[in-house]
C-alpha cells in the first residue's frame, strides 16, 4: 500500500489510506514510468482531494461565501485543508503558502462565530427564566414551534 | 490487503487480489448502510407516537377517497393502490429524467437535483429537528435554531452536491443524512402502504434495471452511449486503493486497458489532470450505477477521443442530484423518483498491477463500490417500520438487509454489471419480518415467561 507517515491517525473508513497530506508519496518503483505525483496534498482526503492548482481557488471561494452569513463554510475550509492549518508556517511546502491565509482567516472567523453562539446559546440555557423573565417563553425553540404550528406537518 | 503487494513484482493471482479487497469493499458499504439504518430506527425510536395517525396517513386517506376505512386508510387495497401509484409516478419520473438526460438538459437537472437535496435538509431536517426539540424538551432558543438550520441544511446540501469540495467523509455524512430524512419521512406512511411501496419498489427495481426497456436500463445505456455521467445522488465508498483516486486515475488517462504507457497520452494526462477535477467530482458524484460500468473509465481510458470526451463531460456538468420531496406526497413520490437510483455500481477490475492499467476494464471512474442512495432509503424504510413493532424485528430485518447486500455484492462481482440493489435485500427483510413477528416472538415470549431463556 502507499507508503504512510507514521503516527498518522486512521479513520475506520480509511482503513488504509494516508490522511495526512505530507505522507503521500508514491511508491518509487512506479517513479520511471509516469510523471511523478505531487509529494504533498493540501487537504485532508490526501490523493482523493483536490489537486493544489484548485486548493487556492477553493479556499478563497469558500472563505468569501462564508461571510454571507455562512460560518459552516469556513469550518469546511478549515476542515478540509487541516494539513495546511496544521503545519507550521515556516517550514511548510511552497505550495500551501497562497493558500494558508485564507484557511487561517476562515478558522478565525470560524471561532469567532462558534464562540459568540455558544455564549448567547449557554446564557440562555442556563440563565432561564431568572434572566430573561418571561420572555425566555417566548424564544425557547419548542414553544415557537408550536405558536407557528411548525413541526404540525410530520404530526 | 492484497494491494500491498503491489510494490512487489510478481504479483498476486487476481483471485486473491479480488477477494483480498472484497471485504474492505464491503465493509465500506455495509458501514454507511448500517449507520443510516441505525440513524432511522433511532428516529423512529425517539419520535413516532403510533397512536396517532399522522397527518401524511390522514392526506393518504383522503387523497385515495378514504372510504371510511379505521386507521386511516390503512387497508390493504388502499396501500395497494397508493403502492401503485408511487411505482407510476417514479417510472413516469425515470423517463422524465432520461429524456432530460437525452436532451443534455443537465443543467436544470443539476438544479432540481440541488432544489431537492436543500429543500430536503431545510424542511425534513427543520421538521425533524423540531420534533426532537420538543420530544426532549431541549431549550434551544429560536435565535440559534434560526441561525443554525440553514447554515447546516445549506453546508449539507454543498457537501452532496459538490464532493470535490468538501472532505469525501462529509460527502458520504451528508449523503446519509439525507437519506435518514426521507427515510424517516417514509416510515410515517401507515403500516400496509409501507409494506406494500418497499414490494412494490423491489419489483420494479427488479423490472427498471433488469429487462431492455426499464427506463433505468435505458438511461444506462444512453449513458454508456454518451460516456457521461447520469446526475443522481449516489452514495460512493472512498476507494479501498487510493491509486484508483481522482488524482492518481488522471495520472492514467489516456491508457487503454492492457496497454503501455503511451507516450502521446502524457499530454491529455497534464491536460486531464487540470480539466479532469471537474470530471472527477461529476464521475465521483453521479450517477447512476448503471452507467458505470463503461461509461466513466471507458471515457477516460480511450485514447481515440480523449479530449472530446473531456469537453463533452465538462460542458454536460453532472453533479446533479436527486432527491428531494417536500410535503405533497405527489411532489415527493416524484422527486424521490429522481433519487432512485437502485443500482450497485460493481469496482474496477484488478489487473496485473505492474503492467496494467487498473482502471483499463474498471467499472467505476474511482474504483469503488456506488451504491444508489433509494437503496439507502428503502433499507431503512424497512428497518424503521420493523422497529415501529418492536426491537426484535429490527434485528432480524437488520441482518436479513445485510445479508441481502452481501448477495448482491456477489452478484456484482460474477456479472459485473449495474444491479439492482433492492430486490434480494427487501425480499429478505419482508420474509424475516414476517417470520419474526408470526414465529420468532412467540417463541420467545413463551421461553421468557417461562424464564426458560432469554
Amino acid at each position: 500500500m502507499e507508503a504512510r507517515v507514521a503516527g498518522v491517525p486512521e479513520d475506520e473508513e480509511s482503513g488504509l489510506l494516508p490522511r495526512q497530506s505530507a505522507a503521500g508519496r508514491r511508491p518509487s518503483s512506479r517513479g520511471p514510468r509516469f510523471p511523478p505525483p505531487p509529494a504533498v496534498w493540501a487537504t485532508v482526503d490526501g490523493p482523493l482531494g483536490l489537486p493544489l492548482e484548485e486548493a487556492e481557488g477553493h479556499a478563497r471561494r469558500f472563505f468569501l461565501w462564508g461571510f454571507a452569513c455562512l460560518p459552516f463554510l469556513w469550518a469546511i475550509n478549515c476542515c478540509y485543508f487541516w494539513p495546511v492549518l496544521r503545519s507550521p508556517a515556516a517550514p511548510s511546502p511552497a505550495a500551501f503558502g497562497p493558500i494558508r491565509p485564507y484557511v487561517v482567516r476562515s478558522a478565525i472567523g470560524f471561532t469567532i462565530f462558534s464562540v459568540v453562539l455558544i455564549t448567547w446559546a449557554t446564557t440562555f440555557i442556563v440563565g432561564g427564566e431568572r434572566l430573561f423573565g418571561p420572555a425566555w417563553n417566548d424564544l425557547v425553540m419548542y414553544n415557537v414551534a408550536d405558536k407557528l404550528g411548525l413541526s404540525g406537518f410530520m404530526g | 490487503m492484497a494491494d500491498a503487494a503491489a510494490a512487489v513484482p510478481g504479483d498476486p493471482p487476481a483471485g486473491a487480489t479480488v477477494l483480498d479487497s472484497l471485504g474492505e469493499d464491503i465493509t465500506r458499504i455495509v458501514y454507511p448502510v448500517s449507520a443510516c439504518m441505525f440513524l432511522v430506527v433511532l428516529l423512529v425510536s425517539l419520535l413516532s407516537s403510533p397512536s396517532s395517525p399522522s397527518p401524511l396517513s390522514a392526506s393518504i386517506a383522503a387523497a385515495t377517497g378514504g372510504g371510511g376505512v379505521s386507521g386511516g386508510g390503512d387497508d390493504i387495497p388502499t396501500a395497494l393502490f397508493t403502492a401503485l401509484t408511487f411505482v407510476v409516478a417514479v417510472t413516469a419520473a425515470t423517463f422524465l429524467l432520461a429524456l432530460l438526460f437525452y436532451l443534455r438538459c443537465t443543467p436544470c437537472l443539476r438544479a432540481y437535483l440541488g432544489f431537492s437535496a436543500l429543500a430536503v435538509l431545510l424542511v425534513l431536517g427543520g421538521q425533524v429537528a423540531l420534533l426532537l426539540i420538543s420530544r426532549l424538551r431541549l431549550p434551544l432558543d429560536a435565535v440559534s435554531f434560526a441561525l443554525l438550520l440553514p447554515n447546516a441544511a445549506g453546508a449539507l446540501a454543498l457537501a452532496a452536491l459538490a464532493p470535490a469540495s468538501v472532505p469525501i467523509a462529509l460527502h458520504q455524512a451528508a449523503l446519509v443524512a439525507i437519506a435518514v430524512l426521507t427515510a424517516f419521512w417514509f416510515t410515517l406512511l401507515p403500516e400496509w402502504t409501507t409494506w406494500a411501496l418497499l414490494v412494490a419498489m423491489a419489483v420494479y427495481d427488479l423490472a427498471a434495471v433488469l429487462l431492455p426497456g426499464g427506463p433505468l436500463r435505458v438511461l444506462l445505456e444512453l449513458a454508456i452511449e454518451r460516456n457521461e455521467e447520469i446526475p443522481a445522488l449516489v452514495y460512493e465508498a472512498r476507494p479501498v486503493d487510493p491509486r484508483h483516486g481522482r488524482n492518481w486515475r488522471l495520472w492514467r488517462e489516456g491508457r487503454q486497458p492492457g496497454a503501455d504507457l503511451d507516450a502521446s497520452s502524457t499530454t491529455v494526462e497534464v491536460i486531464g489532470e487540470v480539466l479532469g477535477r471537474n470530471l472527477d467530482a461529476n464521475s465521483g458524484n453521479s450517477s447512476s450505477p448503471q452507467v458505470h460500468e463503461a461509461a466513466t473509465s471507458a471515457g477516460y481510458v480511450n485514447n481515440s477521443r480523449p479530449r472530446a470526451t473531456l469537453g463533452a463531460a465538462l460542458s454536460s456538468d453532472p453533479t446533479v442530484e436527486q432527491a428531494g420531496e417536500v410535503s405533497a406526497l405527489r411532489e415527493h413520490r416524484v422527486a424521490v423518483a429522481e433519487m432512485r437510483v437502485p443500482l450497485i455500481q460493481p469496482r474496477p477490475e484488478r489487473s496485473g498491477e505492474e503492467e496494467e492499467d487498473e482502471d483499463g476494464i474498471g467499472l467505476s471512474s474511482s474504483g469503488a463500490i456506488k451504491l444508489g442512495l433509494g437503496d439507502f432509503i428503502f433499507y431503512s424504510v424497512l428497518v424503521g417500520r420493523a422497529a415501529m413493532y418492536d426491537y426484535m424485528t429490527v434485528y432480524a430485518c437488520y441482518l436479513a438487509i445485510i445479508a441481502g447486500l452481501g448477495i448482491t455484492l456477489l452478484l456484482l462481482a460474477f456479472f459485473r454489471k449495474a444491479l439492482p440493489a433492492l430486490p434480494v435485500s427487501i425480499a429478505l427483510g419482508v420474509v424475516f419480518y414476517v417470520l419474526t413477528r408470526t414465529l420468532l416472538e412467540e417463541f420467545v415470549v413463551q421461553c421468557s415467561t417461562n424464564l426458560l431463556l432469554f
